[in-house]
């Protein structure tokens, strides 16, 4: 625990042993409604000292926080970076959004002791283990660390999951007129050439994402990815798979409008959609439900260390977590601000069903390492080759 | 026809030999470029090198082997292919767009015009040409549905812009602009006198080409194929635009491991990759300066 | 002659609308937000309209984007005339036999892949140079490298046409000094080679993206990987813009550079 925790432990007891034995019960189990509400009460107490008031006035001293990777359109990260740049008046550029993880460490490494060296990164749950191996991270625990569910923050403290999202078939009905709801249907050969994954998945997380949630329809799992490479061959050798790559242009002109994407790569378009007079439905295949993750975390010995762990508990927060909802990504704390009331219906329109969500499982560390070694020996004589 | 006077040449073989340092220390001269091309060329290539003769995670033999090997030699021969079959398309419209543009002597304004465009074009690549030609050719191309209208219907004849062929098609639109600029000054050598004087002699179109023609331009042809052969195995840009069919590339394929979101920890096997194509490069590079000191000698 | 006149125009044309209708395309995307699908005669006219190129030439951040790639371009073509202009010359003039040579270093840059040069680049300077690499400036001398086989041909093949070296010895032992011999005899051989080098290494510069993105520098190019994602038909219309402008640029300085070796002696392999 950190010093911050215990301070504020001291604040608890000092108002009185119930709610102190009420917020240790809260503490690190799944919320219920008492429990929420204590948890409300508990936020708000908190609220005064959270983030911490000396992490937010150096902070504030530092005066800039080096970013990377995060697109604008991802998961509005432009409504998330200007609600930070807004609250606390502290820059945040971000440099080369349309990176990779890999550009990442790439940019970490190169870059190590330099002025514009990444603060904070954001990267898929497979370099968020690199970065540990290589010594990267910088432990920090957010102030809200314990409102984290387990399965979507280090155990030691490394990083954190701010936000997750679910595989879906994103649908330009301008385009397509019946929707497909589900792998099996996109086979039908009135789809010829219309289905599109983001990129080649040895390269894309969305189009790994894609081919696990593949394998889950067709008889696999977590640990057999086999099935998803096969369901991919397939849908090429019958034509239904298109080549092209899926970029904005690329749906707005209709070139790839059947589109295997995260949830929260979708509502980023939307404009832009609206101002082309395209209609556009998005539905998570009901054969196959994968939810994936990505990491965010404070990198070790970068020039502004407070303003990058300000950073993290910004995406942490009411605000951060907001953001993401709007941007159709679910929010580590999601479960708490429903409970607390802080999600209207407008924002939920934005997210997948809530029995879904509840359901979500993440792969292991070890089960993704494995499927990634299976993708890299039989993608490209299946798939890519063919 | 140069005649040149190399007058230096007849005095040369009169001066007494040089002594070894005599003749070494006008190289000097050349070093600061030697030295500029060493410090941002050479030392990182070599760097290349160095890791790739590591293994890669997983594995135990050197990453260069590896990359030698199962679907990562069939990328390698694939990108090759890709680069000759464009090379020779493009060498060949090419020379024949310059031919074209030279005999048009008159109209100097569509000179200039083919001239200007060609250098441009030359320089396109990437994410704007992939889509112009997705916005052209794709399924939902402008084009498409044009020729649609006319009953010609693209997809139901296979044709696909994101497939090999496509691919090639695309390529083409900076390799032809670019073999068109090698080749105008090759062919503007080539004096309108030589022409009239074989068919003065009873030459026909025919015979000049082949007996006079293309053996002058032989050289220029050479290095026009390599050029955009290089341009061919190094281009990854236009190919990642157009994805899929472009992921069989090696140049593409680099980037899975060195730049990717999934694969972690195979960085080796990307520099061995990328140390691969420098080999294959070098190859071909000595290729042609073999056989261009060969037709050269012809020439003369 | 007459015959071919024919074939050739016919030949001109075909190539000339391989080159304009994908551009066609593109813009009509970029200029129109009537989706494909939706295009038909009653539609041919509709929703025309130059708001995502405002949006995109206005932006802080093409502007930003802009400015840095004009300021590598031109740095680049300086640094790149101040290494090979000295080299060319002295080769030509006072050591032929190292022609070869110099040829050779100067098409290594083909050999090497971007991609493969700017992973080297990346592990070699890393870890003994790195504030170099966090310069943007940086970039110079590997665009510099990268524009080498044609800046170097450029200079190159001017110098070649002539015999430079008898003309110099000729104007040494006639008596002129070696600043004069430089100001009338070497410089204006050299003026067309300098033009046609200065711009190739601007286009290539204008259009490099692989090194700029990997050590995050915010080029052009990557300006335009980057608003692709919220704004693709403002983008596009950039694009098509910097292509009507340099071939503006080109045939100004075609023009310019009148005479025999014009912008075509620019790649005589």
């Amino acid at each position: 625990m950190t010093q911050h925790k215990k301070v504020t432990k001291k604040v608890q007891i000092a108002l009185g042993l119930a709610t102190a034995g009420l917020f240790l019960g809260a503490c690190g189990s799944s919320k219920s409604a008492t429990e929420a509400s204590v948890a409300v009460t508990e936020t708000t107490v908190m609220a005064a000292d959270c983030p911490a008031a000396d992490i937010v006035d150096a902070a504030k001293a530092e005066g800039q926080v080096n970013l990377i990777t995060l697109p604008d359109t991802w998961a509005n990260y432009k409504g998330i970076l200007a609600s930070y740049r807004d609250k606390y008046g502290i820059k945040d550029p971000v440099a080369n959004p349309d990176g990779s993880s890999a550009d990442e460490l790439t940019a970490v490494e190169t870059l190590a002791g330099q002025p514009d060296m990444p603060d904070a990164v954001d990267v898929s749950p497979a370099f968020a283990q690199e970065f540990d191996t290589k010594g990267h991270w910088e432990p920090y625990q957010p102030c809200l660390w314990d409102e984290i569910p387990t399965t979507l923050k280090d155990p030691a403290g490394n990083w954190v999951a701010a936000y997750y999202g679910l595989m879906a078939i994103g649908v330009n009905t301008t385009v397509v007129t019946e929707v497909p709801k589900s792998f099996a249907d996109l086979k039908d050969p009135k789809y010829k050439g219309l289905v599109a994954i983001n990129g080649d998945p040895r390269q894309s997380g969305a189009a790994f994402a894609a081919v696990m949630a593949a394998a889950i329809a067709n008889g696999g799992s977590f640990d057999d990815i086999l099935p998803g490479i096969k369901y991919f061959a397939e849908l090429k050798k019958s034509g239904n798979l298109s080549a092209s790559d899926v970029t904005a242009a690329s749906v707005i002109s209709g070139e790839t409008p059947l589109v295997l994407d995260w949830t929260y790569n979708y509502p980023g378009l939307a404009p832009t959609l609206a101002e082309n007079n395209i209609t556009f439905q998005v539905a998570v295949p009901t054969d196959g439900v994968y939810g994936g993750y990505y990491a965010q975390g404070v990198v070790k010995n970068s020039p502004h260390q407070n303003a990058a762990k300000l950073w993290i508990d910004h995406l942490i927060s009411d605000e951060g977590a907001l953001g993401y909802i709007v941007g159709g990504a679910i929010p580590a704390r999601f479960d708490a601000l429903v409970a607390a009331g802080k999600v209207t219906p407008e924002m939920m329109a934005n997210l997948p069903d809530p029995a879904l969500i509840k359901d979500i499982k993440f792969p292991s560390a070890e089960q993704v390492a494995k499927a990634k070694e299976v993708l890299t020996a039989q993608w490209g004589p299946l798939v890519a080759d063919k | 026809m140069n005649i040149t006077v190399w007058s230096g040449r007849g005095s040369l073989s009169e001066r007494a030999p040089l002594g070894f340092l005599q003749r070494v220390r006008p190289w000097f001269g050349v070093s600061p470029f030697a030295i500029f091309v060493g410090i941002f060329l050479l030392w990182p290539s070599f760097s290349v090198f160095r890791s790739a003769l590591q293994p890669a995670e997983g594995s135990s033999k050197p990453a260069m082997l590896e990359a030698i090997s199962g679907q990562y030699l069939s990328s390698i021969l694939f990108s090759m292919r890709m680069s000759a079959i464009t090379a020779t398309l493009g060498m060949v419209i090419g020379t024949l767009v310059a031919i074209a543009v030279v005999s048009l002597d008159r109209m100097r304004g569509l000179r200039n015009l083919m001239v200007g465009y060609s250098a441009v074009a030359a320089n396109l690549g990437g994410i704007p040409l992939a889509f112009a030609f997705i916005a052209s050719l794709g399924m939902q191309g402008l084009y498409t549905k044009i020729l649609s209208a006319f009953g010609i219907n693209l997809s139901d004849m296979g044709f696909k812009i994101s497939d090999f062929s496509g691919i090639v098609i695309v390529y083409l639109y900076f390799q032809i602009p670019l073999m068109t600029l090698v080749m105008l000054p090759a062919v503007d050598g080539l004096k309108s006198t030589l022409r009239e004087a074989a068919s003065n002699l009873g030459a026909s179109s025919r015979q000049y080409w082949k007996s006079i023609g293309i053996p002058l331009l032989t050289p220029s042809l050479l290095g026009g194929f390599l050029l955009l052969f290089a341009n061919a195995f190094s281009a990854y840009a236009t190919a990642f635009a157009l994805s899929a069919g472009g992921s069989r590339l090696v140049s593409v394929q680099i980037r899975f491991y060195l730049q990717g979101n999934t694969i972690t920890g195979k960085s080796n096997l990307g520099y061995a990759l990328a140390a691969w194509m420098i080999i294959v490069m070098v190859v071909a590079m000595s290729g042609y300066l073999g056989l261009r000191r060969v037709s050269e000698r012809w020439r003369r | 002659m007459k015959r071919n006149n024919v074939w050739a125009k016919i030949l001109l044309f075909t190539v000339g609308a391989f080159y304009v209708l994908p551009m066609l395309a593109m813009a009509r995307f970029s200029f129109q937000r009537v989706p494909v699908i939706k295009l038909g005669w009653s539609t041919l006219l509709k929703n025309w309209t130059f708001e995502p190129m405002f949006d995109a030439v206005t932006s802080d951040r093409f502007l930003e984007a802009g400015w840095l790639s004009v300021r590598l371009a031109i740095l680049s073509v300086l640094l790149s005339l101040l290494i090979l202009v000295p080299t060319t010359v002295y080769v030509h003039v006072r050591l032929m036999k190292a022609r070869a040579f110099v040829e050779l270093l100067s098409i290594l840059p083909f050999v090497v892949p971007p991609i493969a040069l700017v992973v080297g680049i990346s592990s070699a300077m890393r870890s003994t140079i790195p504030s170099f690499l966090s310069s943007p400036f940086s970039l110079v001398p590997f665009y510099v490298v990268i524009a080498l086989p044609f800046s170097f041909r450029s200079l190159d093949v001017g110098l070649s046409s002539i015999d430079l070296k008898t003309l110099v010895e000729a104007s040494r032992s006639l008596g002129a000094g070696w600043l004069r011999t430089v100001r009338s005899v070497i410089l204006p051989n050299l003026k067309v080679g300098v033009v046609n080098a200065s711009f190739l290494t601007f286009a290539v510069v204008l259009g490099e993206f692989t090194i700029a993105s990997l050590l995050l520098k915010f080029t052009l190019p990557a300006y335009m990987a980057e608003a692709q994602g919220n704004n693709p038909q403002g983008t596009f219309t950039v694009g098509l813009l910097l292509l009507v402008v340099s071939a503006l640029l080109l045939g100004v300085m075609n023009r310019i550079t009148r005479g025999k070796s014009q912008i075509v002696s620019t790649i005589g392999i």
